[in-house]
């Protein structure tokens, strides 16, 4: 259950970025939360609802971009997600595949009121 | 209402610090190994095993132990002749570079050709945090599950070795060693894959060897 330390270290990038936008109230803040990063979206909301309450961000939304973990065979080149490739590529059978999505975990953007 | 780009890593801090301590490790010339694990697949016994046959290759080494509490693991180590520091996370699933960062004082790095450093039992959280290391060692044991790569993908993809450990019980055991090794494969092809009986000692010249390779490696560059 790593998804506190990661809130926090999430609300300190959202501080670096409203630095420059002093007396804005942060309205949302849009995540991509791959789904092979080891981040559980629920409990991270969770996190959040925590660690926001009665600080300068109370009532911000937390919009989670939930990216599947998607893959591209080498051989082939057929896309496919996670399921499809435990055991390589289902149109060839190749095992040489890129993780091509799915491992993000960052803040996209935040929507202020000005 | 208006829109502002971030567009950046949740985890800068954590990397940022991670460079600096892995600018301490090159400026020693140390190798640092993080080894990930879930509980019980045998990293404390593969530390032991290691040391033990650390010094006949000529390699000095030092251990940092994570753990949520006790210096049970430390204690281990330091019978076999070892020595480190202790992290107790109080808690925390997982080490953090800062965690890292914040024992270096204590630690006579010239003195090691390696560090391990033994991440708190746990193969999902301790992926997403790079604490500065050369390479991680996730360690699997064949009593788990054949299906744990693909559970835990991410792990894989960070590690440059998938330790599969206990191999002397695969006579008792409906294991589908193939199965696991072709999933990390699949998820990660940089990935080596190393067949090992910490307890037994099979495989343990090859993680030597691979020890061996890398720190020449580091050194070489
Ligand atoms: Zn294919």
């Amino acid at each position: 259950m790593h998804e506190l330390s990661i809130c926090q270290s999430m609300l300190r990038v959202v501080d670096g970025a409203m630095k420059a936008h002093e007396g804005s109230k942060l309205l949302r803040i849009f995540a991509d939360v791959g789904r092979g990063s080891t981040v559980e979206p629920q409990l991270l909301r969770e996190a959040f609802d925590v660690l926001v309450t009665g600080g300068p961000y109370e009532g911000a939304e937390l919009v989670i971009n939930d990216i599947p973990l998607a893959g591209r065979c080498r051989s082939c080149g057929r896309a496919f997600e996670y399921r499809e490739i435990a055991l390589g590529c289902p149109a060839c059978g190749s095992a040489s595949v890129d993780i091509e999505s799915g491992l993000e975990l960052s803040v996209r953007e935040l929507e202020i009121d000005d | 209402m208006a829109k502002v780009s971030v567009q950046e890593r949740i985890q800068s801090e954590n990397e940022r610090v991670a460079a600096q301590n892995r600018a301490a490790f090159a400026k020693a010339g140390a190798l640092v190994l993080n080894l990930v694990s879930s509980p019980g697949s045998g990293k404390t016994t593969l530390l032991e095993a290691t040391l033990d046959r650390l010094p006949a290759a000529g390699l000095r080494s030092l251990v940092i132990e994570g753990d949520v509490s006790t210096e049970r693991d430390l204690d281990r180590v330091k019978a076999r002749g070892g020595d480190g520091v202790q992290i107790n996370t109080g808690g925390g699933c997982h080490l953090s570079a800062q965690m890292v960062a914040d024992v270096l004082g204590r630690l006579d790095l010239a003195s090691a050709d390696v560090v391990f450093i033994e991440n708190v039992g746990n193969l999902i959280c301790p992926s997403t945090y790079d604490l500065g290391e050369d390479a991680k060692v996730v360690l699997l044991a064949v009593t788990e599950g054949d299906d744990k790569p693909m559970k835990y993908p991410a792990v894989f993809h960070e590690s440059s070795l998938a330790v599969l450990n206990k191999i002397d019980l695969l006579p008792h055991l409906a294991y589908d060693i193939a199965k696991a090794e072709r999933e990390v494969a699949v998820l990660n092809p940089r990935c080596e894959i190393l067949r090992l009986s910490a307890l037994k000692g099979d495989g343990m010249d090859r993680w030597i060897s691979w020890i061996t390779a890398r720190l020449a490696a580091k050194r070489g560059a």
